[in-house]
This record gives structure tokens, sequence and C-alpha cells, in this order.
């Protein structure tokens, strides 16, 4: 038993074997009762002001985030200057907004990696009982490894950046995204449609991808709102203690890190950056616990 | 018992041989050879082969496998190529800190952990719950190295009450020791005690709508026996098995705060050998990291299976 609580299969009864064609509809339904709960609502809305910013930095930001002033070095927050400015006189607004773009990007990215190695796997191992021991022995071997020593490694071996902080986030999320895409094949497999497709003579890569895996996304969606906002705040761990991320380019991690020998005389380099990657990370946990119990069949409505 | 005691001794060796082998074969994938790492830039092809045949790097790698295993056997991981000291002996200097610092913060965890996860099951649907759960957020949401952060400009710098950084043990000066690791083990405290109190709440619902909850109260114990006496204590069976499960997280967690708050712990051990790039105690770190990690997963499993039976008979898998 050395599973998370989170991540363990429901153990009850499973539900209503739902027909595959029937997963569209009852989408549309999780997201109108999304929408009806104001918190998961109001982290959806922030989520998606924060993502629409990052993505149109360029056109957004008021200054081009490497534009240096010497005049306006070391500001207070002003109107002029939101975040106010660093040592180089760099606009920290915008410079937040590029930030969260590389962080965002990273964070993203590091999670598809982690479902394209890990769905893959957790479906063999869920399926095809003599695979099971072989892939669980990996992933606890991997889970044995704390992502920080990983990262270290990686970034010993690859030498620290962007892609290095991607690829350790995403090698380090794959045991977590193999054991949600394993438990949901588990449950699935013994369920009526299923066995009813394997009498029909479906072939197994049939049975797997058309039967099993679009009844798992719901699980792996939810799995995903959770392991974006860690990969986020892994990214500004990574890029802070300079095993991501580099600077010049400006993530949210690297933007800590390089405020904190200024820290007496410009503690609002500091307090920003941390600020957006709470609010993002915040808003997307809102957003996923929402989305959770409105994707859980077994949630009664009230 | 006998069995899955057995079971699990023989998981957690194979886990242990996967790892020795991911650290080898890492330490391998590095760039570069290590020969002419060793030997320095300007090294002649003598000195170098010299090198490689005193490390047995001209071996064949299972021969260096093997003999790597059999130095590790005997507690040899190597000298660092920074200091020239054994890094077994680095490691064992280093553990101490980082040993007392995650003590702290497990004692912080659990405290405010158990504390918010009882008072959110009891208070259900009032300001009580919804402020529990919002902490719980927040715990999740706060990059625990940022936390640290602010915590020194307010407690450090705006109003200096406490020390910003440095290391004192608790065997030495219990109060300055206090000082010193109050902000640190509060930082690396408060991540996981939104896991435990998630975990406390969800099982203290449970218990408290269990028959024997019902029971007691039917017998006419007062609401405090009830929710101490007999929903607590069977709560707190999964709190042990999360909080051992979390003592790797806190390891990780322990690197980042060592960092901030300059503590001379295995965390920052570690950042500062791959930082100069000093294979053999990045090696060394790695493995231990590796190896603590098994064995509290170890532990806690056996600990979890003396307490609650069906493990056992279910073969405690999925």
């Amino acid at each position: 038993m050395t599973v998370p609580a989170q991540t363990l299969p429901p153990p009850e009864a499973p539900p209503p074997a739902a027909p595959p064609a029937a997963a569209p509809a009852q989408r549309r339904r999780a997201l109108r009762r999304i929408l009806r709960n104001p918190l998961s609502a109001g982290g959806l809305v922030v989520v998606a002001v924060m993502l629409l910013a990052a993505a149109l930095a360029d056109v957004v930001a008021p200054f081009p985030y490497e534009l240096t002033n010497f005049d306006t070095t070391l500001q207070p927050p002003s109107p002029e200057h939101l975040f106010g400015t660093d040592e180089l006189g760099r606009d920290q607004f915008s410079r937040v907004l590029h930030g969260l773009r590389v962080s965002v990007a990273v964070g993203v990215l590091s999670v598809v990696l982690s479902l394209l190695v890990g769905v893959p796997l957790g479906l063999l191992a869920g399926f095809y009982r003599v695979l099971d021991p072989v892939i669980s022995r990996l992933t606890d071997t991997m889970l044995a490894f704390p992502f920080l020593v990983l990262a270290v490694g990686l970034a010993a071996i690859l030498g620290p950046s962007q892609t290095t902080a991607t690829i350790a986030l995403g090698v380090g999320g794959v045991p977590l995204i193999i054991r949600v895409a394993r438990s949901e094949t588990l449950r699935l497999r013994e369920l009526d449609f299923v066995a009813a497709a394997v009498a029909d003579g479906a072939s197994d890569v049939a049975v797997l991808g058309r039967h099993i895996l679009p009844n798992a996304v719901n699980a792996l969606i939810v799995q995903a709102t959770v392991s974006v906002p860690a990969a986020v705040i892994g990214e500004s761990v990574l890029s802070f203690l300079g095993l991501g991320v580099r600077p010049p380019t400006p993530s949210l991690g690297v933007m800590i890190s390089s405020a904190q020998p200024l820290f007496r005389d410009g503690p609002w380099l500091a307090v920003f950056p941390g600020v957006a990657i709470v609010l993002f990370t915040l808003a997307l946990n809102l957003f996923g616990d929402g989305l959770r119990d409105a994707l859980d069949p077994r949630e009664v409505r009230r | 018992m006998g069995r899955y005691l057995l079971r699990r001794l023989v998981e957690s060796a194979v886990t242990l041989v996967l790892a020795t082998m991911v650290v080898f074969a890492g330490v391998r994938a590095l760039p570069g050879d290590p020969a002419r790492t060793l030997a320095g830039e300007e090294a002649d092809p003598a000195a170098i082969a010299a090198i490689r045949e005193k490390y047995g790097l001209d071996q064949p790698l299972p021969v260096q496998y093997y003999r790597y295993v059999e130095n590790l056997l005997h507690g040899d991981m190597g000298r660092s190529l920074r200091t020239g000291l054994p890094v077994t002996e680095t490691i064992a200097a280093a553990l101490p800190v980082t040993l007392q610092l995650a003590v702290f913060s497990l004692v912080v965890a659990v405290l405010i952990g158990v504390g918010a996860g009882v008072v959110a099951a009891v208070r259900r649907r009032g300001p009580a719950e919804w402020g529990a759960n919002a902490v719980a957020l927040l715990g999740l949401s706060v990059p625990n190295f940022w936390l640290g952060l602010m915590m020194i400009l307010v407690f450090a710098i705006a109003f200096p009450v406490l020390p910003a950084s440095g290391f004192v043990s608790v065997f030495e000066d219990p109060v300055e020791s206090f000082r010193h690791l109050l902000m640190p083990a509060l930082v690396l405290g408060t991540g996981l005690a939104a896991v435990v109190m998630r975990q406390t709440r969800s099982a203290m619902l449970e218990a408290l709508s269990a028959d024997y909850v019902r029971t007691a109260r039917a017998k006419g114990l007062s609401q405090a026996q009830v929710v101490l006496g007999h929903a607590l204590r069977n709560s707190l069976i999964v709190v042990t098995t999360i909080v051992g499960l979390q003592l790797g997280a806190l390891i990780s967690g322990a690197v980042v705060t060592e960092q901030i708050f300059v503590l001379p712990g295995f965390g920052k051990l570690t950042i500062d050998a791959v930082f100069t790039r000093d294979y053999p105690m990045i090696q060394g770190v790695v493995l231990v990291t590796a190896a603590g990690y098994i064995v509290i997963n170890l532990l806690v499993d056996l600990l979890y299976s003396v307490i609650d039976p069906r493990i056992r008979v279910g073969g405690g898998d999925l």
C-alpha cells in the first residue's frame, strides 16, 4: 500500500458501464457543473486569463522584457512600472508575463511528456498480467528516487536548461501517470462493455484504444490538473536552485532566484513572481478540484 | 505475516539493487571521460591510462559494477573530487543537520495538519472547514522556497526577530537551535501539513460515520471522548502511513530549504556537489537518498501491516 490516497482507484462498485459514445455528453454536463461552482469557475477564469496573458506576453507587456534602463533601476512598484524595476531597470511586470509563459510552457510540456510515456505503460500494465509486475516494479524504483535527485542527476548529465527541467519534471511525473492509467485499466477491464467487445472478437489494440483509453481519459485529465501546477512549482524550484531554466531567460523561478541577492534593496523583485506562481497554481488546483467532483460518476448531485 | 515480511524484504532488496544500477549507469552516462577528468586538463595519455587502470575503468562494465558494489558494501563510496575527503564521512557529517530539520518539520506538520484536519472534520460546513480547506490548498499552491524567502523578508529583515541563516545543533544549545530551525521547519512543514490535514480530515469523516462511533455516542460518551478517543485514534493509522510516505518529499524539500537558510546539511551537499561536478559525491548522495527512501517505505509498509491485518491477507496490492 505505498500509494498516496488520491491516486487510488475508486474502491467501490464501478459506475454503470458507460459506452464510449456517451463520453462527450458526460463531459458537457461536467463543464456545466463546474461553472455552477463559484470557486472552480473562478479558478478556470483566472487560469484562462493568465494563460492568455502569458501567450500574448509580447503584445500585452508594456515594455520589452529585456529592455534595460539605467535611469530607473530598482524602483518600487508605481503606476508606470506596476511590479517595479530590477537592478538593470527592466520592467518587472513585463518580465513576470514572459516568465509565466516560460514556466507554464515547462509545466505543460512536462506533463504531456509524462502522459506520452506513462499512459501506454499504464495501459499495458493494467491489461496484461504478465507485464504488470515488471512495470509496477519499475514504477516503484522510479518513485524510490526523490524527484529532486532525478533532476540533480539529469542536470549533471545534460547541464541545466529549460529542456533539462522539462525532461526532469516529465520523467518524474511518469510513475503517477502509470498508476492512474493502470488502475483505470484494471477497473474498466472488468466492465461489461469491454467483455462484450472481447467476446465480439475485438483485437487487444482495439479494446485498449477504442474502449479502455477513451474511458480512462477523465481520470487522466483530473490527474493532469494536479500535475501541471505541481510541475509549474517544480520548474520554479529547479530554476531557483540553478538546475533548470538559466538567466537571462526569465522564468518565474529564475526571477526569484536572481532577486535573492537584492533582497534588502528590492524585496518586490522576489514578491511578484512568487505571487504569480501562487495565483496560477491555486487557480488551477481549484479548477481541478471542481473538475474531479464533476467528473466523478459516484458523486450524487445534491 | 512471515510470508508478507519476506516478500516485502525481497522487493526492497530488488529495488535497492536496481537503484545501485541506475546510479552506476547514470554516472557512466555523464559526458566526458572520468579518467581524463580525474587526471586534469593537461595530463598526458600515459597518466590517463594509469588512472584508468587504477580505478578499473579499463575493465568491462559488469566487472566495474561488481567492484562498485563490493566497495559499497565496505562503506567505501570514494573520495570527493572537491575536498579529497571520503564521501561516506562527508555525508555522515551532513546528515544530522538534515535529520534535526526533518524531525522538527515533521512535528510542525503533524501538529498543524492533524489539528486542522480534526477541526475540519468535526465542524463540517462551517467557517472551520472552509478555513482548513483554504490552508490546505494554499499549502499545495505556495512553493516552499518562496514562502521561506517571504518569511526571511518579514521575520529577519523587516522585523529582525529570527536569524536568517545558519545552524546550531539542538545538542549544543537548544534555544539557539530552536531559533535557527524555526523558520526552516515552518517552511518545510507547511507543505506536509497540507497533505496530513487532507488525509486526517477524510479519515476522521469516515471514522465519525462508522458504527463503533455511533455505539460510543449511544453509550453516552462525551463529544471529546468520541472524537479524540475513538475516531482520531483510528484515523491515526492512515495519518502514520501518509507521514511515512511523505518523508521522501521531506528529503527533497530539505534540499531547497537548506539552500535558502544556508544550513550545512545533506541537501546543500547535494546541490554543491552538482555545481562542482563532484561525481563521487553526487553518486553517494543519490544512493544514500534512494536507500533511505526504500528503507522508510519498507518500515511504513511493515508498520501498516502490523496495525491493519487486512493488508497481510490482501497481499498489499491494488
